[in-house]
């Protein structure tokens, strides 16, 4: 039970390995407070679509599952955007459409179709949790270095004085733009699969020795 | 003794087992840059052509020299032109203590080069001792070798900086370049983009005040505005009062170092298209595809945004266009590798240059952006070419 | 029962499934709709406080308003009027041909196309009656409208504050529209000169002169947002924007 929650963390990373959610990846990760309460909402949304789904799994019929499934979740990801408009209007905000994106997230309908669907609803609540957390992880990492190059500040504190506050640091524009994460991802997977090199996918292709000259 | 014999000397101390095997890499590049290699192919290699990299990227650093020498020579003369007419304005820093008197002369070629050098040559050490440095330490983990590439690299990336830019942020970018632009895909022949304007991109998004704007020109507190941002911000009309077509040609405007003159690009590109290093089709896709463009948007016309009024001519002498045409576009690396795919491929290049200089209000310069779009097409027109070649030669029997 | 893959079955299922989330997110949204506009409507007023200067965080928003008064100007004749009956809804009324004026080409600086003939402003009273009153406005930026608010002294020709409460301009440079170093310029700033001429511009970055009092120095990096910022200024405060209500006010004619 506790490898359902810790394997996605770093062995079967949703980002990292399986590479889904990608998107929202790299639109609210411009200040960690943000990524922080996006992954809340992706935590809870993985956990109780995956519970829901697996305590309904003999109920659902085949031909209609995936619209089940889709179901659930929306109805989850549309009350996680109600409640955040209620209680935390400012971050809402500033994660405008990318909550209600959550139902696009392949990582929910991937974890539900995959796991759920074949899991009690106990280890299915884990593993949705595990995959949250395995989201969280990446969006701390990127969110972290997006606000600390970008703006010299981590959680809205100052860290790095920038220029325009009369400090030293001169801010990393490229860093508060979306496709920075790109880099921040690709160069976490690098980092990633050098400690962990089972993860180094097979070439698709080997290039061929020199082969030998007719004569020998 | 002969360096020759020092080397050979050495050598057994760099193979395996010997006591500095880490830095082959190292020892190799030294070698093989000041003579001849011995090895040779031992089966049936595949070429691709005869002439090998080597010679390849020498060429290209010598075509570039011209550039190099008007980078100096402007630089140095913009910055003393601006101090003579302005008798405030002052050297300071460690310039200063470089700088006599009587090299602060507009008039005197030797005066403009020697002050223009002051500001080109750290921003071409730092690029190259940072670049270098990355490049030798893959080349070391990875075992591959240190690669001529990169004195291309090195000298593209310097010229298409601007004069006063932060030698850190130099050091950023050409890492940036050198590492996620080229050596993460497994180093020389395996990028997919031109790792040097990899490296600008970078700087260009990341620092853009630096980068680009009204204020990039500022060479001891004088600020100058770029011909495109001219033409961007206040029209054609300005642009031609300020600055005569044939001075924008000569290069004695402003910009960034390598890129204001357009005649010495070009001796570039002879020396480039004479050897036949550089494909001339993808120049002359570049070409056509940024006069059609221009001429369209010219036809067009609009009323509030000036910029479709630029003529063929101008696009050509304005920016960076030509530098990108002549050493950018045709890096063979990230270019199209088939004849037709190559003329395809520089007309993406020049459409999409006069597409965002004329239409996009953020970016007044689009030819670094251009190139780096049509670098990840280019394996597309590519294989468009081979599949037409297939069906052509399945439809002879 | 009948078998889980029937026809039959998979019906109820859907239906069954779609009452239960129907009901779960109708129940959801109604019973958090009330804090939900709550929540908009402190936004708003956090938003015209921040740029009155006026606003501080430690104490709860809704004690802060009292003074405040939300009040309505026709622009056309630069009085007050009575709030319209049916309610304020700018998106309703940028929809209505009534209730708009198309701006000509020639004089839309601020390129927002349409204005509303009607505008809210927010009016902070004392005993001695107005003390500031914050204006909206907004203009288009490099790549997004731009909705602010002008605050102004009871002189009505003194910028006490200005706040873009909404934009979508580049992070770092057009945004930082949203730095306080930058926004400290504005209070003291004169609008009009003695003749009544507009005069408050914002210069490009490192050019304002700020000896005159009526130049603010644009953002370095960011030429197109600066020009939308002026031109947002240059509009709203002109013939066509707040000008003859402005004077009405200093007549005390309003």
């Amino acid at each position: 039970m506790k490898s359902v929650l810790t394997k996605p963390i770093a062995d079967n990373n949703p980002i990292a390995l399986q590479i889904l959610g990608i998107c929202s990846a790299l639109a609210v990760t411009s200040s960690l407070q943000v990524a922080v309460v996006m992954s809340l909402a992706v935590i809870v949304v993985t956990g109780m679509s995956n519970l829901l789904v697996s305590l309904l799994r003999n109920q659902i019929p085949n031909s209609i599952r995936l619209i089940v499934q889709m179901t659930i979740i929306a109805s989850l990801v549309i009350v996680v955007d109600q409640v955040l408009k209620a209680y935390a209007y400012e971050i809402s905000k500033q994660l405008s459409v990318f909550v209600g994106l959550i139902i696009t997230n392949c990582i929910v309908l991937g974890r539900a179709e995959a796991f759920a669907m074949k899991n009690g609803p106990k280890a299915s609540f884990v593993d949705g949790i595990g995959n949250g957390l395995g989201y969280t992880l990446i969006l701390l990492v990127v969110g972290f270095f997006r606000e600390l190059l970008g703006a010299g500040k981590l959680f809205g504190y100052t860290v790095l004085p920038t220029i325009n506050e009369g400090g030293w640091y001169e801010p990393n524009g490229l860093m508060l733009l979306p496709p920075s994460s790109f880099f921040i991802i690709g160069l976490f997977i690098w980092a990633l699969r050098s400690w962990k090199r089972e993860q180094i996918e097979t070439p698709d292709f080997v290039i061929a020795p020199n082969s030998r000259t007719a004569e020998g | 003794m002969s360096i020759r014999n020092l080397l050979d000397s050495m050598e057994p101390n760099f193979h395996k087992g010997g006591k500095w095997e880490k830095w082959y890499a190292l020892y190799e590049a030294v070698d093989t840059f000041l003579y001849q290699p011995n090895d040779r192919a031992k089966a049936n290699a595949h070429v691709r052509d005869g002439i090998d990299l080597k010679r390849i990227m020498i060429m290209v650093w010598f075509a570039a020299l011209p550039c190099m020498f008007w980078a100096m020579y402007n630089t140095g003369f913009q910055a003393n032109f601006a101090l003579s007419n302005d008798p405030s304005l002052v050297v300071d820093g460690w310039r200063a203590f470089l700088l006599p008197a009587s090299m602060i002369d507009h008039t005197s070629l030797l005066a403009n080069v020697y002050h223009g050098a002051l500001y080109f040559l750290p921003v071409y050490a730092t690029v190259f001792i940072v670049g270098g440095f990355w490049e030798v330490l893959f080349a070391m983990i990875r075992g591959h070798e240190v690669n001529e590439g990169f004195f291309v690299t090195s000298i593209l990336f310097s010229l298409t900086l601007p004069a006063t830019i932060p030698l850190w942020m130099v050091a950023l970018g050409i890492t940036f370049g050198v590492v996620v632009g080229k050596e993460v895909f497994g180093g020389t022949g395996k990028n997919f983009l031109n790792p040097a304007l990899t490296g600008r991109a970078f700087l260009f998004f990341a620092y853009p005040a630096a980068m680009s704007g009204d204020a990039v020109w500022v060479i001891d507190g004088y600020t100058g505005a770029t011909a495109l941002s001219v033409a961007a911000s206040q029209g054609m009309d300005v642009l031609t009062q300020t600055v005569a077509w044939s001075d924008a040609f000569l290069g004695n405007i402003q910009g960034s170092m390598g890129e204001t003159s357009t005649l010495a690009i070009f001796i570039g590109a002879a020396i480039l298209l004479t050897t036949r290093i550089a494909s001339w089709r993808i120049m002359l896709g570049v070409l056509i595809g940024m006069a059609a463009t221009s001429t369209l948007f010219n036809y067009i016309g609009s009323d509030s945004n000036p910029m479709f009024a630029m003529t063929p001519a101008w696009h050509l002498v304005v920016g960076g266009f030509a530098f990108g045409m002549v050493f950018m576009a045709t890096d063979p690396v990230s270019a199209s590798m088939t004849n037709r795919g190559r003329f395809w491929y520089g007309a993406l290049i020049g459409f999409m240059v006069v597409l965002i200089r004329v239409v996009n209000p953020a970016f007044p310069e689009g030819m670094m952006l251009a190139i780096l779009f049509a670098n990840l097409f280019a394996p597309i027109f590519d294989h468009f070419v081979v599949q037409a070649n297939i069906k052509r030669r399945l439809s002879r029997g | 029962m009948a078998k889980k893959e029937s026809i039959s079955r998979t019906f109820i299922v859907a239906t069954l499934l779609c009452l239960v989330c129907g009901v779960f997110v109708a129940a959801a949204a109604v019973q958090l709709k009330p804090l939900q506009e709550a929540n908009a409507v402190m936004n708003l007023q956090r938003n015209v406080l921040m740029a009155a200067d006026r606003f501080d965080p430690s104490t709860d928003v809704a004690d802060q308003w009292g003074t405040v008064e939300e009040r309505y100007v026709d622009l056309a004749t630069g009085r007050f009027v009575d709030a319209p009956e049916e309610g304020y809804d700018l998106d309703k009324i940028l929809k209505n041909a009534d209730q708009y004026t198309v701006i000509e080409r020639s004089n839309d600086a601020a390129g927002i196309g349409r204005r509303e003939n009607i505008v809210k402003v927010y009016v902070f009273n004392n005993a001695n009656g107005i003390e500031r009153i914050v204006l909206p406005m907004r203009g288009k930026g490099l790549w997004s409208t731009m909705w602010g608010f002008m605050a102004l002294e009871n002189d009505f020709n003194t910028v006490a504050g200005f706040t873009f409460y909404e934009h979508g301009e580049t992070p770092g440079l057009g945004g930082e529209v949203d730095n306080p170093r930058w926004k400290a310029q504005w209070p003291g700033k004169t609008v009009y000169d003695v003749d009544g001429e507009l005069q408050l511009t914002v210069t490009k970055a490192g050019q304002a002169d700020s000896s005159t009092g009526y130049e603010i120095d644009g953002l370095s990096g960011a030429t197109l947002t600066t020009n939308g910022i002026d031109g947002t200024v240059q509009y709203w405060m002109g013939e066509n924007g707040y000008r003859a209500f402005l004077e009405n006010l200093k007549a005390g004619d309003a």
